[in-house]
């Protein structure tokens, strides 16, 4: 199972101080977190990608890029690309490029975005984002599988003759996991392909993830890949961690009084009483983690949200400490439990290569 | 036959949810029924909630989950400002927010409480509208009560018809209503449909 972080990269204001990042200081902050992410032994770093203030990470495989060339293990992944905004030749282009440069060690989650106003800046309409999902991730499946392309469709001029380069890495192309919160129809896509499903579930109760991630489990066997319990499922998570819970609740009440998204809403004790968030000791973060898999089944990959609300970078590192050193090596060893042999590991380009060399020598 | 009421009403007692009873007798006195009253005022924090948040909490899900399953809807409330009070108003948006088909094909009894008659058009102007943008069959009487209501002649005159109204669209609702919906995690619209429709004609 990997375990991860997944940032918003947004730049929020310190409650505590009033003090509000740059820009650079706060891309440099990323950076920062995704190289402790590996320090400490985390698996997975992903950023998000945002068109508008407050946000910076704008162009993910530029800072992908530049973590690749510092870090060793660490596997890049993004939460999430837009699939209906960006031109889905330029994606194939990016993350072949990424993947080539970072030996393999990159991924990528298909989101749609939901600020209805980026979609007229890039050319494109909300009201046609499942479609605009659907037509732009099987013209980028294509690009990545066959050299040449001949291709028309609703949203975007044809092609005629056209190869994406560089081709993916040993001719493997990155995965793809799809984020969705609340479309069936998107765990109905990943499920078609064979793709990851990611439910960013860390705003949500437990019985909506729950029915989201059956639909996707039960189509994923529909379409013949596996089993339900074979399919591949990703999981958000939201934490703040002192040794002692009390210091936690402390701490990170003003930052969740006034968080974007949930701020200025319910108190801290019913939003950890009712969604994944939360506040405590570590080993309260464990337990609450652990118990996810009592409605996602063994899953795949769980990633962390750790840098937002305003918290500085130093905190954020020393979550990451904890992180890496008392949560995380418990929650490997607890989800290994009683785990089924036939429950595969998130598909890395390690694994997906030597499928395809399997692959090929069984055709030989 | 279940009758569920929404009531608006922020005094104890109200004089919004004494309406809101009294439309509730009257139907049930022509087809017996069981009713149910949901105060919007003990939900308040919940409903706000919902906005900040994205999902009902518990009370206000049991709520939701007891309008959906109503055979009829009466919802009143107080006139504020010229229009239905905010909080039936958000009640109204969290519900169609968490499920935009609550309410279609429900007959609803509209009604309305007030300081004076000079807001009676209330029901005709916001609360008329708005369920009918919410699917809903709205019962052809409105019933309005200004102070003055309470103690004259023809207030019981309209809750009489309006309950008619509503007794006779239940029943008839109850053999004529589309089976409800089922939710789009049980109806998956199967991937390579969505495929061909977006292919280009020739």
């Amino acid at each position: 199972m990997q375990f991860g972080i997944f940032s918003v990269g947004d730049v929020t204001p310190d409650p505590t101080t009033g003090r509000t990042p740059t820009e650079r200081e706060r891309i440099k902050a990323m950076v920062a977190i995704a190289l402790k992410a590996e320090e400490v032994g985390l698996d997975v770093f992903a950023t998000g990608e945002h068109h508008n203030p407050p946000f910076v990470p704008s162009s993910p495989t530029t800072m992908l890029g530049y973590i690749a060339a510092r870090t060793e293990r660490l596997v890049l992944s993004t939460s999430t690309t837009l699939i209906t905004t960006n031109d889905p030749v330029k994606i194939a282009e990016d993350f072949a490029m990424l993947q080539h440069l970072a030996d393999g060690r990159v991924d990528l989650m298909m989101g749609r975005g939901n600020t209805g106003p980026v979609y007229p800046w890039f050319g494109q309409d909300i009201r046609q984002g499942i479609n605009l999902a659907i037509e732009n991730y099987a013209l980028l499946h294509r690009l990545w599988r066959e050299d040449v392309v001949d291709w028309e469709g609703k949203f975007r001029t044809p092609l005629q003759g056209f190869t994406s380069t560089p081709r993916p890495l040993d001719g493997v192309p990155p995965f793809v996991w799809h984020g969705s919160i609340r479309s069936p129809e998107i765990a109905e896509q990943a499920a078609y392909y064979g793709d990851g499903f990611f439910h960013n579930n860390i705003f949500w109760p437990a019985d909506h993830t729950k029915r989201m991630i059956e639909l996707y489990r039960t189509r994923y066997a529909h379409y013949g890949h596996g089993t339900p319990e074979q399919a591949i499922v990703g999981l958000g998570g939201q934490v703040f961690m002192r040794r002692n819970s009390q210091d936690a609740v402390r701490e990170f009440r003003p930052y969740f009084d006034v968080a974007p998204v949930y701020g200025h809403g319910p108190s801290l004790e019913e939003f950890t009483a009712q969604t994944p968030l939360t506040v405590g000791s570590p080993q309260q973060v464990v337990e609450k983690t652990l118990s996810f898999r009592e409605y996602a089944g063994d899953y795949q990959r769980q990633l962390f949200l750790m840098d937002h609300a305003g918290l500085p970078l130093k905190t954020v590192l020393e979550q990451l400490d904890l992180l890496g050193e008392e949560v995380v090596p418990v929650l490997r060893a607890e989800f290994a439990k009683n785990r089924p042999a036939e429950v595969p590991d998130a598909p890395t380009h390690g694994s997906l290569s030597a499928g395809a060399k399997a692959e090929e020598g069984a055709q030989a | 036959m279940k009758l569920v009421v929404v009531s608006a009403g922020l005094g104890v007692p109200s004089s919004t949810r004494l309406l809101g009873d009294r439309l509730a007798a009257a139907s049930a006195a022509r087809t017996p029924a069981d009713v149910q009253v949901i105060e919007v005022r003990d939900l308040a924090v919940e409903i706000a909630h919902t906005f900040t948040n994205g999902f009902p909490g518990r009370a206000l899900s049991e709520a939701f989950d007891t309008v959906a399953g109503a055979d009829g809807l009466i919802a009143v409330t107080p006139v504020f400002s010229a229009s239905y009070s905010g909080l039936f108003k958000s009640f109204f948006d969290a519900l169609s927010g968490t499920d935009e088909d609550a309410l279609a094909g429900k007959p609803v009894l509209i009604a309305a409480t007030g300081g004076s008659a000079r807001h009676s058009l209330v029901l005709d102007h916001a609360l008329r509208p708005l369920f009918s943008h919410l699917k809903a069959v709205v019962v052809p009487t409105g019933v309005y009560a200004a102070s003055e209501d309470w103690g004259a002649e023809g207030l019981d005159g309209r809750i009489e018809r309006a309950a008619g109204e509503l007794a006779a669209l239940t029943a008839g609702a109850a053999t004529a209503r589309p089976r409800p919906r089922r939710d789009s995690f049980e109806e998956v619209t199967p991937f390579e449909e969505r495929l061909a429709a977006l292919r280009p004609a020739g």
